[in-house]
């Protein structure tokens, strides 16, 4: 008893005491501190259960490191990742909201069939079996090459390791393209034809060594935003230039210390321009050029792509340094300026930034000089500028392109899901398909020697009828396609069966026969590749959402029903890991060697090559790439270890503005949105900001018709009609006689105007230049 | 004047000797300066830690904060400062129209964000951006230009901590939130623009961080072993 009072009075007075300190030390703060107010004690809550895990973003090229907060078995806040060497903590508007896409209410969590013109739920068990039983119900009937699969560069490396060795492995049709095609083609031919290896020497840490960066046709601000900003930190801290290259106003000009406009497809006469004057003006790197490159031409008057069936070759021919130098002299700066619209002196001016022994040069581009139907040859001639100057290879001195897709480099240009292409190498090589068939186990007469279409042509075929079946996994190409009516009506014809994979409701879906719910992102294990040759893992963070499931193992099991299981020996714990293992067998040797499943595990991503423990990060240099020879340069794509320097003519767009088409139609993306929206337009941040599509007039063209923002506007051209609310004076701004529309709106799909003409190298085709009627509405 | 064969030995000893001289000097100075020779490696220009960059970005305000009257409707309310987030440390939306689409950075933007200020146009104070070096302001900030969405979302955004969370009575509140892109305190915790209940009351004490703590990213779990 009296213990137990004790006890109590013990702790009355504890209490008492604690109180009187707390309040004494209250005082005394407060005689110390007068204006500090201390607030109640109230314990420290915080959100215990948040953790973050590590991702590359879900959206662009770029490949920013983020930190995903989860909580709850739920994605719940992003922050940049600082220990990630791409983007250094900080993301744009879209990286940042990026977990919202997850959790748009409209995902698709059943897979739905089509039955008498209606959707049905079916179990995926169900899905899977019809899917199966219809590609081999085609086969069957009409010939492997009557069924096509078409990706994505948003598929992870797994689901295109995954593809190839199905389609081209498995069933033995080349039948395998990517949306890569539509955005990377050129600057992948670019590389192949001057370098005969694909993807940049250079790397993002070059942002931190130039002195000037010129970027062309490539509205970095909005499109990289991130990688803009770090080269507007090297700016503010080293003073360097940011020249603008480009058919019309954006953020970018307004943010470049100098913005020069050219006309649509003028780029190809100022790239020669800036030659001219490198070579006429005494600036070449004689003993660089004399050492390792060489001259080469092509095949001119190439076409444009638009009759079905097209077919091109280039054939490389041989020429001297003199041959180039009298080819230049139709580029003259005085000549070129007619061309190209660029003024003489800022012609000299970019030839002498770009010559200047003293200046680090790194030039960026991406979709100007790719969706373009000399995508190719602009791609070389940029090279041939920081060849001929010695620019390159070297901290600082990089001609960088740039991609679009989070894995477009990774997936469809590394793993090879394009129609012509192994995980290493092309079918045309029988070398490369021996190689494909021993690590696949397959025999070598499986995997067909023939490419069969790309792209464009694989929508043709389907629109034809030759191919009766296409399953579309990541892709949106019902918004993306250009010329789309004419696609969109194939993919409806009678006979035609199309499966999409998709996570929501898109214009892909609404033509599917039936419907495939994926796993999103960090729903699922996988890797992309970003564009600067960097592999960045991601693990699963969040259970899939209903019967989602990876696209990865959505083609596993698929294949496993068409009998092909022994190609897929693998769990659904263990097979991203085991895919690395078999993929990376491709890719030994010190000119693509790739880290391991657990250093890619455990960091936030490693450029390949990967020699030693060592990233590689600029190639064709002894001093920092093992695969090269010798001390200095060495191009080792090619036999003779030389870069090519190629001699490309001017020539015009295949639709230019006439009489009764007065105005260039460009189109292309905003910072907010992210291609075709299916993804950001479900991110209330990013809608809101960006609701919906529009034409961008320039001032003047908009007062002579008495347009103003906001104002309906019809859109015409030879292939299709729009009416979109006008913009003026806004964001971006056109010259006159142009105008712009981005293409992410599926309710305003502006690819019914534009042109299917492509590259007659790349098979890339032309988004930014068309002829359109524009009229207030 | 004839030189004699002494002088010609005398001369030539002389010039020797300065010869030598010169030898051994510029050996021993390049020598010495091969020792006081800079390695730039070493001195190359180095990031400060992100966390500790911007810490004192605008302790030169902090007397105008400091001196500033308390004002009787404060503007900004946190409920505000929240809503205008998709999630706790999202970057914020525009809540206003974009006077200028026409320009970038330092001649739009950073006018009213890069030091704060009454805006008569928006009857309200700016509030100061954290990082102004950051330029290409829309890159992370959008405006609002529809109010109706696209497609519902269910997506629930990670809440605010608390922001009274001393743990003793009366000792200084831990910083609730991550530092990262807001290592400048004063931008937003001080100044007109600040919501009032995360304004500091003495924002001349410009070393923040040497009374309120960071709760730490991720806790590392350790416990001393025991004998046992």
């Amino acid at each position: 008893m009296e213990r137990k009072a004790y006890t109590v009075k013990d702790h009355s007075r504890r209490n008492f005491l604690k109180q009187l300190a707390a309040t004494s030390a209250i005082s005394a703060a407060t005689a110390m501190l007068p204006k500090v107010t201390f607030g109640g004690v109230e314990k420290f809550t915080g959100n215990d259960k948040l953790t973050w895990k590590k991702s590359p973003c879900r959206f662009c090229g770029v490949g920013c490191g983020l930190l995903i907060g989860l909580q709850n078995g739920k994605a719940v806040a992003v922050k940049g990742d600082p220990d990630s060497p791409v983007n250094k903590g900080l993301c744009c508007v879209k990286g940042y909201h990026s977990v919202m896409a997850l959790y748009g209410k409209d995902r698709l969590r059943k897979p739905l069939v089509k039955r008498n013109g209606k959707w049905v739920e079916v179990t995926m068990t169900e899905a899977l079996d019809l899917v199966a039983n219809k590609m081999k119900e085609t086969i069957d009937k009409h010939g492997k090459d009557a069924v096509a699969m078409y990706g994505s560069g948003q598929w992870t490396i797994p689901d295109g390791y995954v593809a190839s060795k199905f389609m081209k492995g498995g069933i033995g049709t080349n039948n395998l393209e990517a949306n890569a095609r539509l955005c990377m083609a050129s600057a992948v031919t670019g590389f192949m034809t001057s370098f005969g290896l694909d993807e940049p020497m250079g790397c993002y840490e070059d942002i931190d060594h130039a002195d000037v960066f010129v970027l062309w046709g490539n509205n970095m601000a909005e499109m990289h935003p991130v990688l803009f900003s770090r080269l507007l930190d090297q700016r503010l801290k080293r003073k360097s230039i940011i020249i603008d290259l480009g058919t019309r106003t954006t953020r970018t000009s307004l943010a470049a210390d100098k913005a020069i406009l050219f006309q649509p497809q003028g780029d190809l006469a100022l790239a020669n321009a800036i030659c001219y004057e490198i070579i006429n003006n005494g600036w070449v790197n004689r003993s660089f050029i004399e050492k390792h490159c060489v001259f080469k031409k092509g095949k001119t008057n190439i076409g444009y792509g638009l009759e079905d069936n097209f077919q091109f070759t280039d054939e490389p021919g041989d020429i001297s340094f003199n041959d180039f130098k009298n080819f230049l002299n139709d580029y003259a700066p005085a000549k070129a300026s007619a061309l190209c619209g660029v003024s003489v002196k800022d012609i000299k001016y970019l030839a002498q930034l770009y010559a200047d022994p003293n200046k680090k040069v790194m030039s960026l581009w991406c979709m100007g000089p790719n969706q373009h139907t000399r995508g190719t040859w602009i791609n070389n001639q940029i090279y041939n500028i920081h060849l001929l100057t010695g620019k390159i290879s070297t901290p600082g001195n990089s001609p960088f392109s740039l991609t679009g897709q989070p894995s477009a480099c990774g997936t469809v240009r590394e793993v090879g899901t394009l129609t012509h292409l192994l995980p290493h190498g092309t079918v045309t090589n029988e070398k490369d398909r021996k190689l494909a068939a021993e690590i696949w186990k397959v025999p070598v007469e499986k995997i067909p020697a023939k490419p069969t279409f790309h792209t464009v042509e694989m929508f043709r075929a389907l629109d034809r009828g030759e191919i009766k079946f296409m399953w579309i996994q990541v892709t949106n190409p019902m918004v993306s396609m250009p010329n789309l009516k004419r696609y969109r009506n194939g993919a409806l014809k009678e006979d035609r069966f199309i499966v999409v994979s998709d996570v929501y409701p898109t214009p892909t879906t609404d033509v599917a026969d039936v419907i495939l719910p994926s796993a999103m992102w960090i729903e699922r294990e996988g890797m992309f590749g970003n564009s600067e040759r960097r592999t960045q893992h991601f693990e699963k963070m969040i259970e899939p959402q209903g019967e989602c499931l990876s696209d990865t193992w959505q083609i596993i099991e698929v294949a496993k029903r068409m009998g092909y299981g022994n190609l897929f020996p693998w769990t659904k714990e263990n097979h991203i890991e085991e895919i690395w293992k078999e993929y990376t067998r491709f890719h030994h040797g010190p000119e693509h060697a790739m880290a391991s499943y657990q250093e890619l595990k455990a960091r936030p991503g490693i450029q390949w090559p990967y020699v030693n423990g060592k990233e590689t990060k600029w190639r064709y240099h002894a001093k920092y790439d093992p695969a090269a020879k010798g001390d200095s340069f060495d191009f080792y794509g090619k036999p003779d270890g030389k870069a090519w320097i190629w001699a490309r003519p001017f020539e015009p767009a295949p639709e230019v503005p006439d009489k009764e088409y007065p105005y260039w139609l460009c189109t292309g993306r905003v910072v907010e949105h992210w291609h075709t929206g299916s993804m950001t337009r479900r991110i209330p941040v990013l809608h809101q900001a960006v609701p919906h599509a529009y034409v961008e007039l320039n001032v003047q063209d908009a007062a002579n018709m008495n347009i103003r923002t906001g104002d309906k506007v019809k859109l015409v051209s030879r292939r299709g009609e729009l009416v979109l609310p006008a913009s003026v004076n806004e964001r971006g701004q056109p010259p006159r006689g142009q105008v712009f529309v981005p293409f992410f709106d599926e309710g305003l799909l502006i690819n019914e105007l534009t042109i299917d003409a492509f590259c007659p190298i790349s098979r890339e085709p032309e988004y930014k230049k068309c002829a359109v009627k524009v009229m207030k509405a | 004047m004839t030189i004699k064969p002494k002088q010609h030995i005398l001369i030539f000893y002389i010039v020797l000797l300065m010869a030598s001289a010169i030898v051994v000097l510029n050996f021993s100075m390049l020598v010495e300066q091969e020792e006081a020779q800079v390695d730039e490696e070493l001195f190359a220009y180095v990031e400060p830690l992100p966390f500790e960059s911007g810490v004192f970005e605008r302790a030169g305000f902090a007397l105008s904060y400091q001196n500033m009257p308390d004002d009787e409707n404060p503007q900004r309310s946190l409920d505000g400062y929240y809503k205008r987030r998709a999630f706790s440390g999202a970057p914020p939306i525009i809540p206003h129209v974009i006077l200028n689409e026409n320009t970038f950075g330092g001649k739009a933007c950073l006018q009213c964000h890069q030091n704060g200020g009454y805006v008569e146009q928006f009857k309200a104070f700016a509030p100061v951006t954290p990082h102004p070096e950051l330029i290409n302001c829309r890159q992370c900030h959008v405006p609002v230009k529809s109010s109706s969405l696209f497609q519902a979302t269910a997506f629930e955004g990670l809440k605010a901590n608390q922001i009274h969370n001393s743990a003793l009575e009366g000792s200084p509140p831990i910083i609730p939130h991550t530092l990262q892109m807001r290592e400048n305190c004063l931008a937003c915790h001080a100044g007109p623009a600040a919501p009032k209940a995360i304004r500091v009351t003495h924002p001349e004490r410009v070393n923040c961080r040497s009374c309120h703590a960071l709760k730490p990213l991720t806790p590392i779990e350790w416990t001393r072993p025991t004998n046992e």
